[in-house]
């Protein structure tokens, strides 16, 4: 997939506006697999035309290079090269070629096809390696690299007992989990340039401007700008005007993890806002605090519209109880008047995980040709999805509708309350529709307010079992997928944007995913040490552009959240499979269209500039003949 | 504003009388239209409960639609509005032959009566469902109405929805008095259709053409049906057979169907389709006679492979089961009720599963004409089913010709209406043989619709273009669906002409309008409809000046790794499989995901997954993706009633809009750079009105109009053009899910149940 692309940007010869550079195109995917080829043109119908302004020679020499030679990126260097190790492709079946390592990639290649082939990818998505059987009677030893982005793959290769030389696969276990080898993280090596640093696409002050903040009813805090009224809260908080800092610190002791109730979004006309924070302890004996109520009645206050205050509890009711046993627990309505609780039924990382795992078992490698539907619902990850959408769904209904302020939670309110507000704001606000809007998005609800990436993906950490991994972050991304086939139109960014966001989530190329909090990346010096995905990204943002995208001004976008229209999501789960090729993509379609369109403009123009001249030298009476008047012309 | 736009002005097709003293613009009547009783004060439920917006108004009965006349005008949201208009049918008009079920209901009295044809009435109704062919339900209500005329109205509806005879369908009475009128046999413009009927030689001659099958010919054996009676008058045999030899060979196959040609391909391979043979004794004898004949017209003399379908594909009644289980639960079944189970109740319905077979065999048969380059022979009982769906989806998935909109329309009339599809019986218009029964025409539509969801741009037409033709079934007018066969048509034809003293000139039948006369139906704007902007952008032809590219995906290694077959050395298969798993892998997961599920993939499979590894070219073979994954619900079609499953603002037709205006533009631009090539230097260069080139756009949605501001029109939804308002009224005021009575019935409702149903 790296063969092409006008990724110009990217390269060393980035001077030369429009000349694509090899090196810099292969340097910048992840997305590296059996399938990559297909994969690029299949998502990102956008490189057809960017491409069409490249000579042909470039074109061709470009895909030579790419299709059967590792290109390597900035401070990427070769670990070992292993010839003799067989791919055993569950499609093709095995495939000898050869098995190169380097700190970012595993790259394997056969040569003898014709194409090649060709597998690329960043260790960073391999979640364990694994010694599958003993030696053969040939003296081959099998290895099972399963990976996180819903594929698994066996190798075999041959291997001498007692040689001194290790074993490749050794190699890619060390550089795949990097944290657990004490080495550094390849983000931290890349240095690549991008003319734009991704790493200020998200300005609090500046997101919170937008939003006509601070107001009257709410002002900005600086009091977590040391992170110590909650070391996993952002710096910048936006908290009722009339509660002063040391009070914030006294509701945050009543809240877990200290996540005090803070302000996410604010509608523009109503003032109804959304806010976040975590379950209050509770506990079994039912503990008040006379701060959060104040807090609470705070918020509820600051919107005049409406005298009640909803709060939504993600979590089931049941769970929700269970947690009194450790201290949590949920608002009981006596202590919290006018505040109406709504639990929204959304299960734990572990059930999501297990579900995830369930769903990977039905689609890789192969579909089962019958039963799939009910395959499909056996893993309830539809399920899950559709329980997320609706409980953002019911949030923005509450903001929109309602015009009641409403307070979101779960336990600690860095997972299903990253997922609830983050989508109830992508329906309320087209902002973040928007292919910079959604960065934004990403960067607020979910870096800056301490979703635990590092903790939830386990980047380059070989324990595989830890239970607190977990697909929250995948199933965010599948739900705002879902709603761009519901509304083709309402999104600035393409299918191919969410892919590539989620290829970086694991491949730990940028820094945007490590660490699990604001305070964690500044002590990391993450932005000065490691490049931003959004730098790439918006370096080349054609490539993710939705042509079809509207800006809808204050369109509200309710989905049907119904099993009839949620649809599992193929060009992802599914797209290593060879059976499948992706959906036609309508928007190569309409950019051909907005080719033509162009083309026939320039023609009319310019035909009227020459009949315009003609008209000039022609006989006065003939200029002025009426219009549509036979007019001797060359015949 | 619900008073519905009449018929245009420029009415010219459908001669429509309107009526004068109700709403003149909500109800009228058409050619041969009579009305048989009505009743006032009538309300239209649009909820399963009494609402505030419930519809007031009168309920008409004529020969031909259940008519709902509304006496106020509503300020309904544009949304709740069809945003076409039927010249035939007002939006809240039933036609009679799409009634599947007539249920009354004495909500006091605690009586339901499912109402057959001139059965008795005993309670008087307080309120009545019409359950549709077409997915819809609709109730009215009666607390005002008077008794009386309720029950007649009640009556005439179920009397009237299930004619005994044919000839009491409406169609004829329509055409009878389209004949009589003025305008006889005008009904049928000619010259603007586009569609070959395959109703005389010359058609087939030019298909012949084409197609470039020159060792086969159009022979007339059957003319006048005098050899087989459900083959049509003119079709197509190898030219080494004589007319002699075919009238002798007709003896032996099941309704004296000769094999008959359909298409061939460009590489000499042909498809024919055959009737069984009857006669065990002539069988070998004749299929060897048969083949050679076929082999004989092949230029490389290729074998015939047979294609059985009887055998690998679903029957008649399974596919009915089927559509009657995805009923249920698509609009009986209340929504939330299934929502757990919906992934598993669709794959219980089977019918994505009989879709897919469908797809899958035509794949098969074109790897045999394509990759095999090999003439196919399709084999049915009959050949008069199954046979159809299968040809057809191979023409279209092989030649572009048929996946324009002309094309499509001959290649049904072609493989279905000549063919001898029995629609008369399989609609069940008659209501007589329940067991003949079969949406086989729908689950072809529902087929074509999968290429298209897959290959938006290779089709002329949209999906709404194949709802709309898929809800003609239910308008007994048209030629197309209301016979069994060719001959059918013609005699009924003759018959009713003598029957009315219908003095016929030299066409010597009345001529039933066919459904590819769109104007019968829609104006010029709305068939704008079924226009494909994809398609009709990119026919336009672009002038190549060394700046604009061909788009096409040129790559050479669309996916590098698909090329060929894995071509693995055994042993090494061998070796590996033995290998001794480690159990720390294997405990949990219960495929082994180090082995490679062993999918043993046919040679048609490989075919297809070597096509698909390559980029794609409109204009050529197009196959389907078959993973079960791919195949989607068409939801225009099965959910557009279902009020909870509309989405606002939202739905593919976001995507038709902006291609649309799209399209539009660069069509008004093409125009005006002909008009300038054309020398016509005028100071005002856009418009010359009255120039051929100021022909209509092709575009529902045009550019430069209101639809174009920044802001879509508020009615667009998933569900349009259609609305779902007062279209779908589940009744659950009984407490039990009407479900409970449906495992299995054919009918929706089953009468015993329901008439010994208390409240």
């Amino acid at each position: 997939m790296e063969k092409s692309g006008s990724a110009d940007s990217l390269g060393s010869k980035r001077s030369s506006s429009r000349q694509p550079s090899v090196d810099s195109l292969t340097s910048t995917n992840t997305t590296r697999s059996d399938r990559s080829a297909h994969l690029r043109s299949a998502v990102s119908p956008d490189a057809a035309s960017a491409r069409t302004d490249l000579g042909a020679e470039v074109l061709k020499e470009s895909s030579r290079i790419a299709e059967g030679e590792l290109q390597l990126l900035p401070r990427e260097s070769v670990q070992d090269t292993a010839s003799d190790v067989t791919y055993i492709c569950p499609f093709l079946g095995a495939i000898r070629g050869s098995l190169t390592v380097t700190n970012y990639r595993l790259f394997f290649k056969c040569l003898d096809k014709d194409p090649a082939f060709v597998l690329d990818l960043p260790v960073g998505v391999i979640s364990r390696v694994e010694k599958i059987g003993a030696i053969s009677a040939q003296g081959e030893v099998s290895f099972g690299l399963v990976c996180k982005d819903i594929r698994n793959l066996r190798f075999a290769h041959r291997y001498q007992e007692g040689s001194l030389k290790k074993s490749i696969f050794e190699l890619v276990n060390k550089f795949a989990f990097p944290v657990s080898n004490a080495l550094r993280m390849f983000a931290f090596e890349y240095g690549q340039p991008f003319p734009e640093n991704g790493w200020k696409v998200y300005d609090p002050l500046a997101e919170y401007k937008r939003q006509g903040l601070p107001n009257e009813s709410w002002r900005i805090t600086k009091a977590n700008e040391h992170y110590d009224v909650c070391e996993t809260y952002p710096a910048t908080l936006v908290v009722p005007a009339n509660i002063p800092d040391e009070e914030l610190k006294r509701v945050a002791a009543f809240r877990a993890k200290g996540r005090i109730p803070v302000l996410s979004w604010i509608h523009p006309e109503t003032q109804a806002t959304v806010t976040r924070c975590s379950q209050p302890m509770v506990g079994v004996n039912g503990k008040r605090s006379k701060e959060d109520e104040k807090h609470l009645q705070a918020i509820m206050d600051a919107n005049a519209q409406s005298h009640k205050l909803f709060i939504f509890d993600a979590r089931p009711p049941v769970n929700a109880a269970a947690n009194k046993m450790k201290g949590g627990g949920f608002e009981s309505e006596d202590a919290y008047q006018n505040a109406e609780l709504v639990f929204l039924d959304i299960h734990n990382i572990h059930v999501m995980r297990e579900s995830l795992r369930k769903l990977k078992e039905v689609v890789y490698p192969n579909i089962e040709e019958s039963h799939w539907l009910s395959n499909l619902e056996s893993t309830h990850w539809l399920e899950h999805i559709k329980l997320i959408l609706a409980g953002a769904l019911r949030i923005a209904d509450k903001v929109e509708s309602g015009k009641t302020s409403v307070v979101v939670h779960c336990s600690d309110g860095w997972d299903r309350t990253a997922q609830l507000s983050s989508l109830a704001m992508l329906m309320l606000d087209g902002f973040y529709r928007t292919l910079r809007g959604f960065q934004v998005l990403v960067e607020k609800e979910w870096l800056s307010f301490g979703h635990r990436f590092q903790l939830r993906i386990g980047h380059g950490d070989r324990n595989h079992t830890d239970a607190d991994r977990s697909p929250v972050f995948l199933q965010f991304i599948d739900c705002v997928w879902q709603m761009t086939r519901q509304f083709p139109a309402a999104f600035e960014f393409n299918e191919f944007f969410l892919i590539t966001i989620l290829d970086h989530l694991y491949s730990c190329l940028f820094g945007t995913f490590l660490c699990n909090s604001e305070q964690q990346r500044l002590e990391e010096d993450l932005p000065k040490r490691t490049v931003s995905l959004w730098s790439y990204i918006n370096s080349q943002h054609e490539e993710f552009t939705n042509p079809l995208y509207v800006d809808y001004a204050n369109h509200v976008l309710y989905p049907v959240v119904s099993m009839r229209h949620l649809e599992l999501w193929v060009g992802y789960y599914i797209r290593w499979n060879p059976r499948m090729r992706p959906q036609e993509p309508l928007h190569q379609h309409y950019r051909e269209l907005l080719a033509k369109r162009a083309e026939l403009q320039r023609k009319v123009e310019e035909l009227q500039r020459e009949v315009a001249g003609r008209a000039a030298v022609a006989p006065p009476e003939k200029a002025g003949s009426p219009a549509g008047s036979p007019v001797q012309t060359c015949v | 504003p619900l008073s519905k736009n009449p018929p245009e002005q420029h009415f010219q097709l459908s001669p429509a009388v309107r009526i004068a003293p109700t709403n003149p613009a909500s109800f009228w009547l058409s050619a041969g239209e009579i009305v048989v009783t009505e009743v006032n004060f009538v309300r239209k439920c649009v909820g399963p409960n009494s609402s505030p917006d419930d519809l007031w108004g009168k309920l008409v009965c004529t020969n031909f639609k259940i008519s709902f006349v509304t006496h106020v005008v509503y300020d309904l949201l544009p949304l709740q509005k069809f945003q076409y208009t039927n010249r035939l049918l007002g939006e809240h008009d039933i036609p009679l032959a799409g009634v599947e079920q007539v249920v009354t209901v004495n909500e006091a009295k605690g009586k339901q009566k499912v109402l057959g044809s001139n059965q008795k009435l005993k309670f008087s109704p307080t309120e009545l469902m019409v359950y549709c062919k077409d997915f819809r339900m609709v109730r009215f209500r009666f607390d005002e109405a008077g008794p009386d005329s309720t029950k007649k109205v009640c009556l005439a509806i179920a009397h009237y929805s299930q004619p005994a005879d044919a000839q009491l369908l409406f169609g004829f009475e329509y055409t009878g008095k389209c004949f009589h009128s003025d305008r006889a046999n005008g009904l049928d413009p000619g010259s603007s259709l586009q569609t070959a009927l395959f109703d005389c030689s010359s058609d087939w001659d030019r298909e012949i053409k084409r197609t470039g099958a020159s060792d086969w010919r159009v022979c007339s054996v059957n003319e006048g049906y005098a050899v087989s009676p459900s083959l049509p008058e003119f079709f197509v045999v190898p030219a080494s057979l004589a007319d002699q030899d075919l009238k002798q060979f007709s003896v032996s196959f099941a309704g004296k169907r000769i094999p008959m040609w359909c298409w061939n391909h460009s590489n000499g391979s042909a498809l024919v389709r055959m009737a069984s043979i009857r006669d065990p004794l002539q069988q070998r004898n004749l299929d060897r006679r048969i083949c050679s004949a076929i082999t004989k017209s092949h230029p490389k003399c290729s074998d015939v492979l047979k294609s059985d379908l009887d055998r690998s594909l679903p029957n008649i009644q399974e596919i009915q089961a089927a559509f009657v289980r995805l009923r249920q639960i698509c609009v009986i079944e209340p929504f939330e009720e299934n929502e757990e189970r919906w992934l598993s109740s669709l794959e219980s319905s089977k019918w994505l599963e009989y879709v897919r077979a469908f797809l899958k065999h035509s794949v098969e048969v074109v790897y045999m004409l394509e990759g095999q380059l090999c003439s196919v022979m399709l084999q049915e009982e009959e050949d008069r089913d199954l046979a159809c769906v299968v040809s057809s989806l191979v023409q279209l998935m092989l030649d572009p010709h048929y996946r324009s909109l002309g094309g499509f329309q001959s290649l049904v009339q072609k493989e279905w209406v000549m063919a001898g599809h029995r629609f008369l019986d399989r609609c069940n218009h008659l209501k007589k043989n329940d067991g003949e029964e079969c949406p086989l025409f729908l689950l072809f539509l529902d087929c074509v619709w999968q290429l298209m969801n897959q290959y938006p741009a290779a089709f002329e037409f949209t999906e709404t273009y194949l709802t709309v033709l898929s809800d003609s079934m239910w308008i007994p007018v048209f030629s197309t669906f209301l016979f069994n066969c060719p001959r059918h048509c013609a005699e009924r034809s003759r018959d009713f002409a003598q029957s009315e003293s219908i003095k016929l000139g030299e066409n010597k039948a009345l001529r039933f309008p066919c459904v590819w006369y769109w104007g019968h139906q829609f104006s010029v704007k709305d068939q704008a409809l079924f226009n494909s902007p994809l398609y009709v952008g990119k026919s336009v032809t672009c002038v190549h000046n060394g700046t604009v590219k061909t788009f096409r995906r040129t790559k050479k290694s669309h996916s590098a790794t698909l090329r060929g077959p894995p071509s693995l050395p055994n042993g090494l298969t061998v070796e590996l499989d033995t290998l001794t798993r480690r159990n720390s892998l294997a405990l949990r997961l219960k495929p082994d995901p180090w082995q490679p599920r062993e999918v043993p993939e046919s040679p048609a499979e490989r075919f297809s997954c070597e096509w698909l590894s390559r980029p794609v070219d409109l204009q050529g073979l197009l196959l389907p993706q078959l993973l079960p994954s791919h195949l989607q619900l068409w939801r225009l079609y099965f959910l557009r009633w279902v009020p909870e499953a509309q989405i606002s603002r939202g739905g593919s037709v976001m995507a038709f809009h902006r291609l649309s205006l799209l399209a539009d533009e660069i069509e008004t631009l093409q125009n005006q750079l002909r008009q300038h090539r054309g020398g016509t230097p005028a100071s005002t260069p856009a418009s010359t009105p009255g120039t051929p080139d100021q022909e209509s756009s092709r575009m529902y949605f045009k550019a430069g109009t209101p639809d174009d501001l920044p802001s879509t029109p508020d009615y667009l939804t998933s569900s349009f053009p259609f609305s779902p308002v007062g279209n779908l009224c589940r009744r659950n005021i009984l407490g039990t899910p009407f479900s409970k009575f449906l495992s299995g019935a054919k009918i929706w409702v089953s009468n015993e149940n329901l008439a010994n149903e208390t409240l």
